[in-house]
């Protein structure tokens, strides 16, 4: 009782965030309804007994990926009117869309009856007296090895997609090469001098770091928008 | 657990890994070295799938068949074809970086994934798999805006896609209480299974897989993104992940829903016509060669899904015999795309092919071959991949298909044939430059192939014939 | 294998010479190509010898799979029996002679002649594949490649109006004979569910009793099929009615008229029958048929050849008789004798066609006999060898065409029937046209005053050896091809010769009824022949004014046979003109008004519609999402009305 009456506040709430997502003005506002949309879903997992998927999904969305949302929107100077542009213009024909979906949705819920043998073709039966994260680890390196391998690949390609697509080897950018900090000796680097008190030291005793190369004028940054303007230009027709 | 059946799809993640790292560590211009290695890596995975035997493995999650060897070896063929293409344009474009090579081995592997898929989930993460691969190398050119474009659009409208896809996955699996392709087709023997909520999750699940072989209404990335994406990414999107798209439509349709075909045919039949049609006409004021090639990708693949409307063996096979045939003229025509260079600087208006006929009459030879193949003049070709797929519309009784399929070819010939007249007919402005020799080569092969098809079509049409009957058990 | 390296490499030839012949150059395409003719004759013969004396045995050589649509499956494979063997050795043979031939005919063109090397090759490329195919389709295949060799050869100075304008109509009429002979092909495979001709004849049997309905009345397939077949030939063949194109083929460079429309291409349909004899046999309305239009055309032809002062027409004209005599032979199920007189024919013919060719050579390019004459003492042997065709031709002892046209005539004779009578009657009387016209021929263009100008007859010279050399060979076979083969052939062991791949019904005994006929049926061709010489000598040599008083007396006649029976003109008013008018009326009413406006209207439509689904690409990601979720949400709203 308690449980059903549960999973109705928390859906509700989870709905009522989810729309507040899409239609608060503010950006920052959207964020966080997004994180407490997080939430509200965290415990409809540990209502249904999924509890590492809760803290999964708390610890990975709400601990690294909305914070990273609102880092994001925080730092990049979007303009969310000129965005919002043609919302009034779509907003009919979106309405008609998502009616429509709805009802049909409506019809498909009023067909809903389970197969006869729904339970017994249920994937990752738990067994009894075994914890969801120990289930989980029993058949995730095993049973489902080829899907976990693969969903690793797709985590990689996503990473050398990012680093394809943004990574830029500035010409002014100082690097850190170990190998030639460590090669260094105190007889490339030091000199001796000695100087006659109150004679101060000629300019061109002081020693200053030669330039490899020429330094070439900075890039000219696109927008004026601090970091990575040009490929964020991307521009939406 | 039989772990052996996925040894080609092992072996291309090793490789890509392997050519990941040796890139990173050797110091000269790595590309040229890793993009040959990823082409003897590719080639290798073909013998590998050559030496395969059949079976599922994985807990049912993955399954080696003739349909499957069928659809990777021409995957690996279409990705080879890609990778060759890319490599003189790269280097002149500055596109010569060692991930260009590696995440096209990723996307073909997601695609060999695809082709093995038995299962909803191992469906999902292939297609993911290449998606993702596919939108990084469509915005590889990310200091070009158009690239970047493109690249953004095809990731967003993919990520709706993949949504939807999801959705239905989640409907059926509601409805039929599996993700096996096996148990599903178990489950749904009887066909009064066949409730709305799970009609509508294949609905779902058609539009997902259709946004990838962009047919109508799911086509509006197409033209943009070929556009937009450097011209070898672009050959690459016309053809592996179409052919590996359209496998799974057909696996998924045949095996587990093969039961509710008259459920989904007219589903089918509706897509099919869409695409024939828009692919007809919206092609005609095109004035960009490869906004061209996007719509006339999305009527070839109408007359396609016509073999999958059929329901039958034979048009299944017509479908694999359609995409094999498609693959080579594809790939040649962009041979002859990314050839087009004027002063170093790659030009792609139908307008810069003027005077080819004189300049370079090689390659307007080649280009002339693949337009009336599109256009499906026999003998070329293209003409026999529309017989194998209008003969068995007409044996099923689908005239309105066929027929429809019949005078959108009539329409289509017309832009095709532009081309030609073009390369012909009209003045050249100034001549092109002379093409590389890996493009003149591919193009003359591939230009051979389609001219000669006829000739020797029996091992093709015999490996569609077994690759098509097994997915009727 | 010999066999396929017989077949191709013709084919290769003309691939080298074609493709690079700019490249290689005129001396290296004719080197090629004459190289890979002399390559497949050896090949050829081997192959021949093989098959007949060293016992091998008949086969086919698969080469793999070309059609396979349903239960219709054509592969390309080669046929290996007698008959193949037979034609693919005389093919080769005859071909290697005359491009050899062809260096010296050539010689003085000033474009390039790579193309032409290419395209004799082509040719007998095609022609091989013709006569070894071993289904319908791949015949078939073989039939239109030796046409379209015929038409680009005929067509070969394309800067010559008349020469264009006669590979045109070669081609049209070759399209009325083909056309038929599709149908043919088609109503085998629907009666025989397969066009292979193993398959056929093993099923021969069995449909027997198959009966068309057509408009009321009942035809028998076979002599539907047969028919057919038949009128296929005769637009290759040139049998009356579709022989048409023949004489103005002979625009085309002389060793084209000797190759293609003398030796072989034209004999092509002389060879289906014998193809296909097990099923004509069973069709004696077909056969009557066959024989009929077979002496019609045999006599036809020779009339008119008596008339023609074109040294070439002549030839050609006679080409057309001596086909119609294969044709009798064949109709009164004779075909061995039939392929008898193709080979001895090729051999004489070719000759023939070749002495012109050297006469027309030294005469600076003079085809008219009425401005030749004299020059027998310039060229003696050219003279020599054109009596030694002549003679082959109107069939004197000990000459080939001796043997193979008295056995043409004897099988009619000895076959009994009305038509086979009608064959006889036509063909004695055209053996004596021949005799007369070949001598016509001979008298005109050696003897006599000389008629050209002089500077002409100055430069008349005898051909170099290069031309002169193979048809010294074509004499040869000329005199002993008929004497050499006769045994083989229709000698008393034919059946062992022909080993099954020429069949006759149980019933059909005209080759064992030759044997006993009267004595005077195998003399009277001779007597004819040689009464037509005497009659020729008569009218050219002794007293020239007989022909002209005869013109004049019978000015009809005469201008009937000079105008070829006005068969031209016939169907120019038959035909031509109504079919003109009728392309008028359809190309200005139904074309221009009806037929262009519907795609006019239907392209603006098109045009229309793609500027409309154009304007929906607007480049906005949200149209392009909102756009698939419309199509998706329409696609389930009708699969949840109208499942």
């Amino acid at each position: 009782m308690i449980a059903t009456l549960a999973f109705y506040v928390f859906a509700l709430i989870l709905l009522v965030s989810a729309a507040m997502v899409v239609t608060a003005r503010n950006p920052v506002h959207s964020v966080l309804f997004l994180i407490m949309a997080f939430f509200n879903a965290a415990a409809l997992f540990l209502i249904a007994g999924a509890e590492f998927l809760a803290m999964i999904l708390v610890i990975v969305y709400v601990g690294a990926v909305a914070v990273l949302f609102l880092f994001v929107v925080m730092m990049l100077d979007v303009n969310f009117a000129e965005l919002r542009e043609g919302y009034q213009r779509y907003a009919p024909v979106g309405a008609a869309v998502g009616a429509v979906l709805f009802v049909e949705l409506l019809m498909v819920l009023g067909g809903w009856h389970f197969a006869p043998d729904a339970a017994s073709l249920r994937l990752g039966q738990i067994p009894a007296g075994v914890s969801n994260t120990d289930a989980l680890g029993r058949v995730l390196y095993t049973d489902y090895v080829l899907l976990f391998q693969l969903a690793g690949l797709v985590l990689l390609v996503a990473m050398i997609g990012a680093i394809v697509l943004t990574l830029r080897d500035r010409k002014t950018s100082r690097h850190q090469d170990i190998g030639r900090q460590t090669a260094r000796s105190a007889a490339t680097s030091l000199r001796m001098v000695t100087v006659a008190i109150g004679a101060g030291v000629a300019p061109g005793d002081i020693l200053r770091p030669q330039p490899e190369a020429p330094l070439t004028p900075p890039e000219p940054v696109g927008g004026g928008a601090g970091h990575g303007g040009p490929h964020h230009a991307a521009e939406i027709r | 657990m039989n772990w052996t059946a996925a040894i080609p799809e092992i072996f291309l993640a090793l490789s890509g890994l392997a050519i990941l790292m040796l890139g990173v560590f050797v110091r000269r211009e790595p590309t040229f070295l890793c993009s040959m290695l990823a082409v003897g890596a590719l080639l290798l995975t073909a013998v590998l799938v050559l030496g395969g035997s059949d079976g599922a493995a994985y807990g049912g999650q993955f399954v080696v068949d003739p349909f499957s060897s069928f659809v990777k070896l021409l995957v690996l063929a279409a990705a080879a074809l890609a990778l060759v293409l890319s490599l003189d344009y790269n280097r002149r474009e500055g596109l010569a970086r060692l991930e260009y090579p590696v995440l096209m081995l990723f996307a073909t592997l997601g695609m060999l994934v695809m082709a093995s898929a038995s299962n909803l989930m191992t469906l999902y993460l292939g297609l993911e798999l290449q998606s993702l691969a596919i939108y990084v190398l469509a915005a590889f050119a990310r200091d070009t805006l158009r690239s970047s474009e493109a690249g953004l659009k095809y990731f967003v409208l993919g990520a709706l896609a993949s949504g939807l896809l999801l959705y239905g996955i989640s409907l059926v699996y509601g409805f039929t209480g599996g993700v096996g392709f096996a148990g599903m087709a178990q489950a749904l023997a009887d066909p009064v299974h066949a409730s709305p909520g799970l009609i509508a999750g294949i609905v779902f699940i058609v539009a997902g897989l259709a946004f990838k072989i962009s047919a109508v209404p799911f086509h509006m990335w197409t033209p943009d993104v070929y556009e937009g994406a450097p011209s070898p990414v672009t050959a690459f999107l016309a053809t592996a992940p179409k052919v590996a798209a359209m496998a799974l439509l057909l696996r998924v349709m045949v095996t587990p829903f093969g039961h509710l075909l008259g459920s989904w045919q007219l589903l089918i039949e509706l897509v099919s016509i869409a695409s024939m049609v828009l692919g007809a006409l919206a092609a005609i004021g095109q004035t960009n060669i490869k906004r061209l090639m996007a719509y006339s990708s999305i009527g070839h693949m109408g007359y396609a899904l016509i073999g999958l409307a059929c329901g039958t063996p034979e048009g299944i096979r017509g479908v694999l015999v359609y995409l094999v045939i498609y693959v080579f003229m594809n790939a040649g025509t962009f041979a002859c795309i990314i050839a087009m260079r004027r002063r170093g600087l790659a030009v792609e208006k139908i307008a810069d092919l003027g005077g080819l006929g004189r300049s370079d009459p090689g390659l307007a030879l080649a280009m002339a071959v693949f337009m009336f193949s599109m256009a499906g003049i026999p003998p070329m070709s293209g003409f026999f991949g529309k017989l194998y797929v209008f003969l068995p519309a007409v044996q099923s009784g689908l005239w309105t298909l066929a027929v429809i399929g019949v005078l959108t070819s009539v329409v289509g010939a017309y832009y095709y044939l532009r081309v030609v007249k073009v390369m012909y007919f009209d003045p050249g402005v100034e001549e092109l430059d002379a093409p590389p020799a890996s493009l003149s080569v591919l193009a003359t092969g591939t230009a051979l192939f389609t001219t000669l098809f006829f000739v020797f079509p029996g091992p093709f049409i015999g490996a569609a014939q077994a690759a098509a009957r097994v997915l009727f058990g | 294998m010999i066999y396929a390296v017989a077949v191709f490499a013709p084919l290769f030839g003309s691939l080298v010479a074609g493709l690079s012949g700019r490249l290689i150059g005129d001396r290296a395409a004719q080197a090629v190509t004459i190289l890979c003719m002399i390559l497949a004759a050896i090949c050829g013969s081997t192959a021949f010898v093989q098959l007949v004396f060293q016992g091998g045995s008949p086969g086919t050589v698969a080469l793999g799979t070309w059609l396979d649509v349903g239960q219709f499956q054509a592969p390309w494979a080669l046929r290996y029996d007698t008959l193949s063997a037979v034609m693919v050795a005389m093919v080769t043979f005859v071909a290697t002679l005359i491009h050899i031939y062809s260096v010296g005919y050539m010689g003085h063109e000033k474009n390039p002649v790579s193309r032409f090397f290419s395209y004799l090759s082509l040719f007998t490329f095609a022609m091989l594949m013709l006569v070894t195919a071993d289904n319908l389709l791949q015949l078939f295949f073989g039939w239109e490649g030796v046409g379209l060799a015929s038409y680009l050869l005929i067509g070969y100075w394309f800067d010559k109006p008349s020469a264009c304008a006669a590979a045109i109509k070669a081609f049209v009429v070759n399209r009325i004979g083909d056309l038929f002979f599709a149908v043919g092909i088609a109503l085998v495979f629907f009666l025989f569910g397969s066009i292979e001709f193993s398959a056929i004849f093993a099923a021969i049997g069995q449909h027997q009793n198959a009966i068309y309905h057509v408009l009321g009345a009942d035809f028998r397939a076979y002599e539907v099929i047969g028919v057919l077949l038949f009128l296929g030939a005769m637009g290759k063949s040139a049998q009356l009615g579709l022989h048409v194109w023949l004489p103005d083929a002979m625009e085309g460079p002389t060793p084209v008229s000797a190759l293609i429309h003398a030796a072989t291409m034209v004999t092509a349909g002389v060879f289906l029958m014998a193809r296909m004899s097990p099923l004509l046999d069973y069709a004696p309305g077909a056969l009557a048929f066959i024989t009929v239009i077979g002496g019609s055309t045999a006599l036809f032809a020779a009339t008119i050849g008596c008339a023609q002062n074109d040294i070439k027409r002549v030839i050609a004209y006679s080409t057309c008789s001596q086909l119609g005599y294969m044709f009798v032979a064949a109709g009164v199920g004779a075909y061995q004798v039939s392929i008898f007189h193709l080979i001895t024919h090729a051999f004489f013919k070719a000759l023939l066609f070749l002495g012109a060719g050297s006469v027309i050579h030294a005469m600076s390019d003079e085809q008219d006999m009425r401005r030749m004459g004299g020059i027998w003492r310039k060229i003696p042997a050219t003279y020599a060898l054109m009596w030694v065709g002549s003679l082959a031709l109107a069939g004197i002892f000990p000459f080939a065409g001796y043997f193979s046209k008295d056995a043409i005539l004897e099988a009619a004779y000895a076959s009994g029937s009305a038509v086979g009578l009608y064959g006889w009657v036509c063909g004695m009387l055209a053996a004596f046209l021949t005799a007369f016209y070949s001598w016509r021929l001979l008298i005109m263009t050696f003897h006599g005053a000389p008629r050209a100008d002089h500077h002409v007859m100055e430069h008349v010279h005898e051909s170099p050896p290069v031309m002169i050399l193979p048809l010294v060979v074509l004499a040869i076979g000329a005199l002993v091809a008929g004497f050499a083969l006769k045994g083989l052939f229709i000698g008393p062991d034919w059946a062992a010769f022909w080993a099954g791949s020429i069949a006759n019904a149980p019933d059909n005994h005209v080759l064992a009824a030759m044997e006993e006929l009267p004595v005077w049926v195998g003399f009277a061709p001779l007597v004819v022949g040689l009464a037509g010489i005497g009659t020729a000598y008569l009218f050219y040599m002794v007293d020239p004014e007989i022909p002209v008083r005869l013109a004049a007396r019978f000015g009809g006649v005469y201008r009937l046979l000079l105008n070829k029976w006005y068969f031209d003109e016939f169907y120019d008013w038959l035909i031509v003109r109504p079919y003109f008018a009728l392309a008028r009326l359809l190309w200005q009413v139904g074309d221009a008004t009806l037929i262009d406006g519907m795609p006019n209207g239907a392209a603006a439509l098109a045009a229309d519609g793609s500027r409309r689904i154009v304007k929906l690409q607007t480049g906005s990601i949200a149209v392009y999402a909102f756009s698939m979720l419309i199509g998706l949400v329409v696609l389930v709203s009708v699969f949840l009305l109208f499942r």
